[in-house]
């Protein structure tokens, strides 16, 4: 796997595991571009001084303590895991059940997928006062831990999609071999919302959590938040010129957000209401319910209702559901609303102890707080690069010989800044 | 059709056997009616609605008058020595009737009166879980929260608890409750009383003063280059 010569000639082109790296474009990116990305560097580096911090001084530097056993990386992990279905959901419309107006979006779908589950493990790791332990996780794991198989998942799942990113980008195998990594996936994806609930699921020594809803919940939130997150990552795209998608595209995914929106409102519902009923009320999962409606928790948690409901409302409207401002401003507020609701849920199972013991509410420490911000600027990183140097718009006849290629162009435009031959600059200079 | 119907019914009612057996249905509904209408008997009507120790409450024994200034008329006994109670775990509170006195008022004063965290009394078929609350304040407000004994909302301390050996619980905790159901051993060996601890109070964040300056000059820096980026896109 050596540096080669790129097929496509051009300056600046290395092609490198049958992909053409545009590396021309970075040197010929604007100086807004570069603004936007010594600011992720930035945030980067003070999140690698954090975690210098965190391996010299120990967890004394952070405010997980013995009843708030994990934190805002946990939370971050239900996340950022749950974001990336948004991007399987995509790849999966296409390549398994024909849904070719999302075509144009696949690539960028899985390179997202890829990269938020790649920052939901590097935060796992982060969290760790000696991360090389986690050498005696991988050759002695505990079957009966269910860390063992949503991390095991997780790991896997990051390479599947950053696979299936390598499959579509170099078109080998075909629409065939895309159609089986995605029978693959798939399941492997469910296998990593359930294990991820599971989590929380199985402790029944914390009430909040040990419901069977969860699992549902999860697969639910995720797909939500993950294809609201893909919708705004596709406008910022279309903003900076990198792609045009048409109107039709955006209308099928709010139809298909709105829809899963609905659904996980009414579990939540569901839940609240199994928690409360009259007769089959236990007083003491009320009253730790009532925390995160009344209580000390109700400013993170109501929000995720107001958000969620609104959200909703916003994408209910037949008439209104096609304006970009609706499509963005529903997709924003769920992707806040999951946001809270994972930290929300994190809390939940620590707002009393085991034995009893009211806590006060978690607020992470400086450096728990620039250990998120750092992960989360190093995977903006990843991203931002990527969509510079990789070939993220699929090329008329992308898989080969199978269908699917000649309607692809009926949904996406190849912006002429991003046909290698004519300028690179795509981020900074347009909108 | 539904004439017919009638005709035939009205035929039917001539016949003496059939009025006969409509006279016994109706007697049975009316008696089934008649007592299903009627009051039930409060079997356990001297029972506390929670039923606390309402079985033998001390006036049972020791009729008491008042006179007018709410004293006892009669001389009443001066000590607990008749009351012979075994205690386990609440033999702690101290030797003799002074065991005793830790939750029973003066019998000379008050009789049958339980003492209340704030001095006040309550009578034994009252709310005694606040008599409880003196010593095991964090249970009580566990269980006021619904989250000790979870399961028996309407039960109170004593519902579940033998008050005088409280590590033995009743099997039917559930009101009405009765001071005789079958009792188990809940705590299997013998263990000084200890209140629950509050929560510990975690020790605090230390974050080094370094990554705080860096941390702020990073943000400052991020902040002015993102306003550089916006008012220079307004510009344009």
């Amino acid at each position: 796997m050596d540096v080669a010569e790129a097929t496509i000639e051009r300056p600046g082109v290395k092609r490198f595991i049958g992909i053409d790296w545009d590396f021309g474009a970075l040197r010929t990116a604007g100086p807004r571009y570069w603004a936007f990305i010594t600011v992720l560097l930035i945030f980067t580096l003070l999140g690698i001084l954090g975690w210098i911090a965190f391996l010299t001084q120990g967890a004394a530097v952070m405010a997980q303590r013995d009843e708030f056993t994990w934190g805002l990386w946990f939370s971050n992990y239900m996340y950022y895991v749950g974001l990336s279905a948004g991007g399987l959901v995509v790849y999966a419309s296409v390549h398994l059940f024909g849904a070719e107006q999302f075509r144009p979006l696949a690539r960028l779908a899985v390179l997202q997928a890829g990269v938020l589950v790649m920052i939901a493990l590097l935060g796992d790791i982060t969290d760790l006062v000696r991360p090389w332990r986690m050498f005696w996780f991988v050759v002695t794991p505990n079957p009966t831990s269910i860390f063992v198989y949503t991390g095991s998942a997780a790991g896997a799942y990051m390479v599947l999609c950053f696979a299936d990113l390598w499959v579509m980008i170099t078109g080998k195998g075909g629409e065939k071999l895309a159609h089986r990594m995605t029978l693959i996936a798939l399941p492997f994806a469910i296998y990593l919302h359930t294990t991820t609930a599971y989590v929380l699921a199985l402790n029944k020594s914390r009430e909040l959590w040990n419901t069977a809803v969860m699992v549902p919940i999860f697969l639910t939130s995720a797909t939500a938040s993950g294809v609201a997150l893909l919708m705004i990552a596709a406008y910022i795209m279309q903003y900076f010129g990198v792609f045009k998608f048409k109107p039709s595209m955006f209308r099928s995914l709010s139809t298909f957000l709105s829809t899963v929106i609905i659904i996980d409102l009414f579990l939540l519902f569901v839940e609240i209401i199994t928690v409360y009923w009259p007769t089959a009320a236990k007083l003491g999962h009320t009253e730790r319910m009532s925390f995160f409606l009344t209580g000390s928790y109700a400013w993170m948690f109501l929000p995720v209702l107001v958000l969620g409901i609104g959200s909703f409302a916003l994408l209910a409207g037949r008439k209104t559901r096609h304006l970009p401002v609706i499509q963005l401003s529903a997709a924003a507020m769920y992707v806040v609303a999951i946001f809270l609701k994972r930290y929300t849920l994190m809390s939940m199972g620590f707002a009393t102890g085991t034995l009893g013991q009211y806590q006060a509410p978690y607020l992470p420490s400086l450096v728990e707080v620039l250990l998120w911000l750092g992960l989360l600027a190093f995977g903006l990183l990843f991203m931002t690069v990527g969509a510079k140097v990789l070939p993220m718009v699929e090329p008329e006849h992308g898989h080969g010989e199978m269908h699917g290629e000649a309607h692809a162009s009926e949904h996406a435009e190849i912006v002429p800044a991003m046909v290698p031959e004519t300028v690179p600059e795509t981020v900074p200079e347009t909108g | 059709m539904a004439g017919s119907s009638l005709r035939a019914a009205g035929r039917l009612t001539h016949d003496p056997e059939v009025r006969w057996v409509l006279l016994v249905v109706a007697v049975v509904v009316l008696a089934f009616v008649a007592l299903a209408a009627a009051p039930v008997p409060q079997a356990q009507a001297r029972l506390s609605s929670s039923g606390e120790l309402a079985f033998h409450p001390c006036d049972q024994c020791h009729p008491v008058e008042l006179d007018a200034e709410g004293k006892p008329t009669k001389p009443l006994p001066v000590d607990l020595e008749k009351h012979e109670t075994e205690l386990e775990v609440h033999d702690i509170l101290g030797e003799g009737d002074k065991a005793c006195l830790a939750c029973h008022d003066d019998p000379a004063s008050n009789p049958g009166q339980l003492i209340l965290p704030d001095g006040s009394f309550v009578d034994v078929t009252g709310d005694v879980s606040r008599v409880c609350q003196r010593c095991h304040f964090e249970k009580y407000r566990d269980w006021e929260a619904g989250i000790h004994g979870k399961n028996q909302p309407k039960c109170s301390a004593a519902g579940c608890h033998n008050p005088h050996s409280p590590s033995w619980i009743y099997i039917e905790a559930l009101p009405p409750f009765l001071g005789t159901g079958i009792e188990v051993h809940a705590v299997s060996e013998r263990e000084p009383f200890t209140p629950l601890a509050g929560p510990p109070v975690p020790p605090p964040v230390e974050t080094p003063l370094w990554l705080s300056i860096v941390s702020a000059l990073g943000a400052v820096t991020s902040a002015g280059i993102v306003s550089i980026l916006i008012v220079g896109r307004r510009r344009q």
